[in-house]
């Protein structure tokens, strides 16, 4: 109860502070759209090609787009962790009796409210380009990307603590972003690919997210990649909250 | 004595590439309900980490700290919520206004919406913050800054205030201001514990304090009581450039029946005589006769930094400056 009161403060703080810097609103929206107008036009070719998912190239190319967008939402909270811890505000919080918990994850509700909202728009522009929306399974989508951006989110604070400044984290973070993201096919599906970087996206946690999210897309719900995606994704969330909670409880100089 | 902080052999040690750092080394004191108490001594004596310890934002490595009846080790939430903390960088919301960092404060805190508010626009009054309640920290000046931060520490009126280095940064007069309001407070029953490596703030505003330096607690009592151990008063002087005028005039005044103690400290002599204004014509007239020009003469009551000196055998002055932390505990 204390912990579930304690994320409704943290998370209304944050919210309010990230509505009151538009700049940054602006930036997290062009990304995506950025990516639909800009690139979409050279995948006209695609379907045919050997190995290309049967489908709209709109259907594979904007569930990437919402995997992405929700890798890059929570990979970035610890840039903001940096800061705070900085100007004293983490410390300010861990001296009261706050939960820990809500503590990191106040912060990561609101990134999920904004995620939620840029998804939005990417799926309206999409329907303008010709995507084709499938309700229960976009529904489904938003979970599984919840849990991505969360996961995401507490990794990447919880990095922030340890590493304590930012060169340091954003070396850190950087460089395990870009492996990832190119071993999951969010641009282009990995079933393009040769047997070797088939067999590796298959110890990425990411992969199986944008697996799923394609199979959604195009309204297929009860499928295996589906059930493998929540089974992936759900345990390594709990597992990376419960280690970032840790964190907090520890001393963080 | 009513203690609200009992410490009894307190360590804490850090890792460091190049080994263990004994940052605290067994440290026991006690802090009195209602007053203000201070740990004074340079950069890197460990003031810090004992207030985090003791905060609980470290762990403790060994001894045992109670604060506010509460085992820190051991009952962590009890202790926070019955202390008000506010560090060297304060961590108030730079974007949000004072009244919102407060109401913030206070909720976390556990209190209600209704009662937090009344009591953020009563602190705000008390602190002269009310004008700026509702702008931006941002747009606040130094001064007003620190007054938000204490207001941060105590919105849920805890017994004990912690306070570390509170007026690094302020201008004199925001110093003065900051000291009433402090004075305040334990006037209206808070426990104050703070650190400070100003000697006047010490000087100024602690009941009782403890100097401490490498980690160890080298002194302790009240300021007057700290200072009439340095029997006497000071002279400094300051001599001209000329060929071991220290050294010489060192000698000679040592063997001066007047004089208690004395320390050569390059183109500066420092001596603790009796009765100041006695001794002062004899000194002159002694360097004088031996042609030891004198460029200025300064004589004083003891100060902190003298009791420091007499323990140390360094000025407090001196001793803060230039290395680290891990420098100074080596």
């Amino acid at each position: 109860m204390k912990t579930v009161r304690d994320t409704g403060l943290l998370f209304h703080r944050y919210i309010v502070q990230m509505l009151r810097n538009p700049v940054w609103l602006v930036v997290g929206f062009s990304t995506p759209i950025l990516y639909l107008v800009l690139f979409t036009p050279l995948l006209k070719s695609l379907p045919g090609v050997r190995g290309f998912p049967t489908g709209g190239v709109l259907q594979i190319f904007l569930p990437g787009i919402l995997a992405l967008l929700a890798f890059a939402s929570g990979s970035s909270a610890g840039f903001g962790t940096i800061f705070e811890l900085q100007s004293g505000l983490i410390e300010r919080l861990r001296v009261t009796p706050a939960s820990r918990f809500a503590i990191l994850f106040g912060p990561l509700l609101s990134g999920l409210v904004t995620m939620t909202v840029f998804d939005a728009v990417v799926v309206a522009v999409g329907v303008g380009f010709g995507f084709h929306v499938h309700w229960a399974g976009l529904a489904v989508l938003t979970v599984l990307l919840w849990l991505l951006a969360t996961l995401m989110g507490a990794f990447s604070t919880a990095t922030a603590l340890v590493t304590k400044e930012i060169s340091a984290f954003a070396a850190v973070i950087n460089g395990i972003n870009l492996p990832i993201l190119l071993l999951a096919g969010v641009l282009l599906p990995i079933s393009l690919g040769p047997l070797w970087l088939r067999v590796l996206a298959h110890l990425n946690p990411l992969y199986y997210l944008v697996v799923a999210a394609r199979s959604l897309a195009v309204g297929h719900i009860a499928t295996a990649v589906v059930w493998q995606a929540f089974a992936v994704l759900v345990p390594l969330c709990v597992l990376v909250l419960a280690w970032a909670t840790r964190v907090f409880r520890r001393a963080v100089a | 004595m009513d203690a609200i902080i009992t410490t009894h052999e307190l360590k804490k040690s850090f890792r460091s590439p190049r080994g263990s750092v004994d940052a605290v080394r067994g440290v026991s004191f006690d802090v009195a309900r209602g007053e203000i108490f201070g740990f004074l001594g340079p950069n890197g004596a460990g003031k810090t980490t004992t207030l985090r310890m003791l905060t609980t934002l470290l762990p403790i490595d060994g001894g045992t700290a109670v604060v506010a009846g509460c085992d820190v080790a051991h009952r962590p939430k009890a202790v926070r919520a019955r202390i008000g903390y506010v560090s060297q960088l304060g961590g108030a919301d730079a974007m949000a206004t004072g009244a919102e960092n407060l109401v913030l404060q206070g909720r976390l805190y556990g209190g209600d919406l209704a009662t937090v508010k009344a009591r953020a626009e009563a602190l705000m009054e008390i602190l002269d913050l009310a004008e700026f309640a509702h702008r931006k920290v941002k747009t606040y000046s130094g001064g007003q800054r620190r007054r938000l931060d204490v207001a941060l520490g105590i919105i849920h009126e805890p017994e004990v205030l912690f306070l570390d280095e509170p007026s690094t940064g302020l201008d004199p007069q925001n110093r003065a201001n900051l000291w009433d309001h402090v004075r305040a407070l334990r006037d209206r029953g808070t426990t104050i514990f703070l650190t400070t490596h100003y000697l006047e703030e010490a000087d100024a505003l602690c009941d009782r304090l403890v100097i401490m330096d490498h980690g160890e607690i080298v002194v302790e009592g009240t300021p007057r009581d700290l200072k009439r151990q340095v029997a006497g008063e000071s002279v400094v002087l300051s001599l001209r450039d000329a060929d071991g005028a220290g050294e010489r005039a060192s000698a000679l005044l040592g063997a001066q029946p007047y004089v208690r103690e004395l320390s050569d400290e390059g183109d500066q002599v420092r001596l603790y005589v009796e009765d100041g204004g006695e001794a002062l014509p004899q000194i002159l007239r002694l360097l004088d006769a031996e042609h030891i020009g004198v460029r200025s003469m300064h004589l004083s009551e003891p100060t902190l930094d003298d009791v420091f000196l007499r323990q140390t055998g360094r000025s407090l002055r001196d001793a803060g400056s230039g290395t680290g932390d891990e420098g100074r505990a080596a």
